[in-house]
């Protein structure tokens, strides 16, 4: 009795692991029967132009693939994990989901996306030809591609001209270094009594790419593996150098989270944000003042690391048709038509850079909009944002964008602040293994 | 005067005799309202109550680990505990005036006024319960903004020095809960009107009769009689400010600048259960509740013991 | 009553505009805001230079907001009249009866109140999906069909109806239903009314159930229409404050019609 229920009980096992295995590595090669996906964007959970670009993607990739049919599911940048995992939780297993970069190594370990070269193998390779080395590192963790950068942006200096030109600054030669961003922050200060500079980097929506850039273009980095380092010299020098142009009165003293109204408004000088509020910017300065674009500034001479916001594509998929169908949509989503439609259409930049100066892709739309120049050309310096990894791996962020905050615009010791949400946070980190 | 209060009180006929048998009617009337909290708020809570001793992602694919106290701890040992729990007593004492004093002046006010005028202030009153949290967040917002907000303006024009009402430390929490309060103004009024008006006009009728004063009725009739509603309405102020000022917090300063707009109820969010990680969020769940929970029990027994109604 | 111009009626009005207009001031802005084109909305003038209707055009045809808007006005009646109904049954039991457990039950009532809503989101997420209750108007109704708000304010109301009138009733013949519907209900329109406004506009407000629940636009509510025009990466402020506004006017019309038998009510002469 006992050893029959023994061995129904490893048949049963035996079969789900095989099941398991073979769900998790095998796609079929290609679609026989109409399927179903579902896709998890938070584009599709804006009104406008966004919105409306991904709507027609999605159905011109339904007109190419009869037999695939594409649902999709809207969410808020900031709930779309908590969807994704309610659905999993729920037994509603999605299919491809568009997650930030923040929940990288969640996805990868966690949730259970495919790494790519595993899953797709040849496919996978032939496809990516073409795409950008740095723009494919952003969604590898432990060297295997889990998520493929969909839309994505680094955060540039957006600047408005008529400010420049009343502070007797010279809007055609923006700031290229700190130094030099705070004597024109203070000029713009003194001599317009409008705010100098301000980085999107510590709002209650905003998130650490901002300041995770700063940070690594003085050589500085949040975490080394397991241990975080955000309150060592070269990131804690980065952060002492936000406090003194918080200091010195450079950095604007506004409420953190009306920087893009501040700006849009036209009281503010110099804004360190992603280039996807570009087109809202361009709406609200027009016929008032005069918008541009620079690159983010530099230590000194020091390399800039632009950082990536936005996010990346994974497959979640367990069931075999449906993994290629995900595939499919991932690939006709990362493909050179659909990173047309997000640059121009949408605002983020292009993971291939091939058809920039293909005409009968982005050509004459780069040339008619020279504001995403600065953009493009940042590309080359693309380092990828650091995700936290763990169970807590939120709960550590939290600390560290908290503590950073402290230490810009508070009245204590920066560094201080620094090292004591470090000793704190790091409990809270993986051991190593 | 005070004898028509006695009146009042005397007036209440023999309590229903308690039944010795059980009596299935109540029950049945009760089953609806219980299945429906059961099945849908103290199954889950339940389940949390389990799951707070854990770590897991709930998802299918990873086991839960058993941490015991672990979530408990790391969420009371947090830096920022102390100045939440602190705000959060500025919060309800802040609120206080805004929804139980004032809507209380206005309702007992405005009793006194003929019909027309009196709904069109009640109505006005109201008017900020239309709008949606989100709206009205985005809205004061912009109104206190520095730069391009009309208070300030006005506020400068008059000749004083603008001032930072989200983005001074020393203030923000104030003006969140001028927020709040703003659109509770039109709630509380609400709920007293309709008490006010189950008033028997009678009393205060023959009150007027005895010689007594406005100031008099008010005290000894009105008041009295309106205390279950101002009750309940302290009662919830002390219960929920956190966390009907929590939309606020959440869209505008997300607990700063520095913390100082930081509350119990956005911690727990914050860490539990924007965290994704079930043990922290089913232990931060549980904390609020048993907190509140001995709150209220408190209060309940508060409401028996000085409530007086009209039987 | 006559009423006398007294420097008391004075300080009464005074009092109450000061509390009109910081009630009205936000709504207005919200309201010219909506009429602002795209360069204008910082601008402190009271009404716009250019004003236009471009946003409302926009929220009419960017989104299916008057499906949303009828979404939620069906969504906010039915879980409004649940609880109240719900809210009533219960209220009763427990005023009309004592009987063993009562303070126990009115006790567990009140303590549901503060279950915060993240402890019951996802089991309750669970549940519905297992019931097909996914992207369903029922499916945002029935878990708030019951509130302790309402238990408890109509268990006030309840306690302050006076005994002898049910007493009178009982001597009749009445039995409790009927002496629930026919006597004690005609007589509480106030706090019913009231009661009603009040949870048809919390269920209004409701964001994060329905954020998960609802999976198509078209079964949207209009706490989510209305967050579609704010993003990380920027804000249709123009547009939301048009869908603010025409958020606005189902509430509106609840009030209006239900505002009657709040302000006007008190006892028939007739029970005296």
């Amino acid at each position: 009795m006992l050893r029959r229920t023994l061995l129904k009980s490893i048949v049963a096992g035996g079969a789900l692991l095989s099941a398991t295995s073979f769900a998790s590595a095998q796609m079929v090669d290609e679609i026989t029967e109409p399927v179903t996906v579902s896709f998890y964007s938070y584009n599709l959970a804006s009104a406008g132009l966004k919105n409306e670009t991904t709507q027609e993607m999605l159905n011109e990739f339904m007109r190419q693939n009869p037999m695939i049919k594409v649902e999709p599911i809207a969410a808020p940048s900031n709930e779309i994990l908590s969807r994704v995992q309610a659905d999993i939780v729920a037994g509603q297993q999605p299919d491809v989901a568009q997650l930030v970069f923040r929940d990288l190594i969640y996805a990868a370990r966690d949730l259970g996306a495919e790494p790519l070269e595993d899953f797709a193998g040849d496919e996978y390779a032939a496809h990516t030809e073409g795409m950008v080395e740095n723009g494919l590192d952003l969604g590898k963790v432990d060297g295997k591609t889990y998520g493929l950068a969909y839309t994505f942006s680094t955060p540039v200096m957006l600047y408005n001209a008529d400010l420049f030109r009343k502070a007797g600054l010279d809007p055609d030669n923006p700031p290229k270094t700190w130094d030099e961003v705070k004597e024109a922050a203070l000029a713009i200060k003194e001599k317009t009594g409008k705010h100098g500079f301000f980085p999107g980097a510590f709002g209650p929506i905003d998130g650490t790419f901002v300041y995770q850039a700063i940070v690594m273009s003085n050589g500085g980095k949040v975490r080394e593996g397991n241990k975080l380092t955000f309150a060592d010299a070269p990131a804690a020098e980065a952060v002492e150098m936000l406090r003194d142009l918080k200091d010195s009165g450079a950095y604007a003293d506004i409420d953190v989270a009306s920087h893009m109204d501040t700006f849009a408004a036209g009281d503010l000088g110099m804004f360190l944000f992603t280039s996807a509020i570009q087109d809202t910017m361009l709406k609200a300065a027009d016929g008032k003042w005069e918008l541009r674009v620079a690159a983010m500034p530099s230590f000194g001479d020091k390399p800039t690391a632009p950082t990536n916001s936005g996010s990346a594509l994974f497959v979640l998929s367990k069931d075999p048709v449906k993994q290629r169908a995900a595939w499919e949509l991932m690939k006709f989503l990362t493909s050179k038509y659909a990173y047309t439609q997000i640059t121009s259409k949408i605002g983020y930049l292009p993971l291939r850079l091939d058809i920039v100066d293909d005409p009968e892709y982005l050509k004459d739309w780069v040339d008619a909009h020279p504001l995403i120049k600065p953009n493009l050309k940042q590309l080359e310096n693309l380092t990828a944002n650091v995700a936290f990894p763990g169970p807590n791996y939120r709960q550590v962020e939290n600390m560290m964008k908290n503590a950073a905050a402290e230490a810009v615009l508070g009245d204590g010791d920066p560094v201080e602040a620094l090292r004591a949400a470090q000793e704190r946070a790091q409990p809270l980190m993986p051991g190593d293994s | 005067m005070t004898d028509v209060l006695h009146q009042a009180e005397a007036v209440a006929a023999p309590r229903v005799a308690r039944t010795g048998r059980f009596t299935i009617a109540p029950w049945l009337y009760l089953a609806p309202a219980l299945i429906i909290l059961f099945v849908w708020i103290y199954l889950p809570l339940i389940q949390a109550g389990q799951l707070s001793f854990y770590q897991w992602n709930m998802l299918p694919t990873s086991t839960p680990r058993f941490v015991g106290l672990d979530n408990y701890r790391n969420l009371l040992t947090l830096p920022e505990m102390g100045i939440a729990v602190r705000n959060t007593v500025w919060y309800i004492v802040g609120l206080f005036p805004l929804s139980v004093i004032i809507p209380v002046a206005v309702a007992i006010l405005t009793q006194e006024l003929s019909g027309p005028l009196r709904n069109l202030y009640r109505s006005l009153i109201f008017v900020p319960m239309i709008v949606a949290p989100i709206v009205a967040a985005i809205l004061w917002r912009w109104l206190l903004n520095e730069d391009y907000g009309l208070v300030n303006q006005v506020i400068a024009g008059l000749g004083f020095s603008k001032v930072g009402f989200l983005q001074d430390p020393k203030i923000a929490l104030w003006t969140l809960v001028w927020m709040t309060g703003w659109k509770l103004i039109g709630f509380s009024t609400l709920l007293l009107s309709a008490a006010n008006s189950t008033i028997n006009p009678a009393y205060t009728e023959a009150a007027r009769m005895d010689g007594a004063s406005r100031w008099q009725i008010i005290r000894d009739i009105r008041l009295p009689l309106l205390a279950p509603t101002i009750l309940l309405l302290s009662m919830m102020t002390i219960l929920f400010g956190a966390q009907w000022s929590f939309v606020y917090i959440n869209a505008l300063t997300g607990g700063g600048p520095l913390q100082s707009t930081t509350n119990i109820f956005y911690l727990m969010w914050e860490y539990g259960f924007q965290t994704l990680s079930a043990g922290w969020s089913a232990a931060a769940g549980m904390l609020t509740f048993t907190a509140f929970g001995a709150i209220a029990l408190v209060c309940l027994w508060l409401m028996k013991r000085l409530a007086v109604y009209d039987d | 009553m006559t009423e006398r111009f007294t420097l008391r009626t004075a300080a009464i009005h005074g009092i109450m505009l000061i509390l009109a207009l910081l009630a009205i001031v936000p709504v207005y802005w919200m309201v010219i805001t909506s009429l602002k084109p795209d360069n204008e909305i910082f601008s402190l003038s009271v009404w716009p230079d250019s004003p236009t209707l471009e946003n409302y055009a926009y929220v009419l045809t960017g989104l299916p907001m008057l499906r949303i808007l009828w979404n939620t006005t069906i969504m906010s009646a039915a879980t409004a009249t649940a609880q109240v109904l719900t809210g009533l049954l219960a209220a009763y039991a427990l005023t009309r009866w004592r009987f063993r457990g009562s303070g126990l039950v009115h006790t567990l009532i009140g303590l549901s109140w503060l279950v915060p809503f993240q402890v019951t989101m996802i089991p309750n997420y669970v549940l519905a999906s297992r019931l097909g209750l996914l992207d369903t108007i029922t499916g945002l109704v029935v878990p708030n069909a019951a509130a302790a708000f309402a238990v408890l304010v109509l268990y006030n109301a309840f306690r302050g109806f006076p005994k002898e009138v049910i007493e009178a009733a009982r001597m009749d013949g009445a039995s409790h239903w009927r002496t629930l519907w026919e006597v004690i209900l005609p007589n509480l329109r106030a706090p019913l009314a009231s009661l009603g406004v009040l949870a048809f506009i919390s269920a209004w407000n409701e964001y994060f159930w329905p954020l998960l629940l609802i999976r198509h636009l078209d079964n949207a509510v209009v706490q989510i229409g209305l967050q579609m025009f704010m993003t990380q990466e920027g804000s249709q402020w123009g547009a939301m404050m048009a869908a603010a506004t025409l958020a606005t006017l189902p509430i509106l019309g609840i009030y209006l019609i239900l505002h009657r038998q709040v302000i006007d009510s008190f006892m028939k002469s007739g029970i005296r």
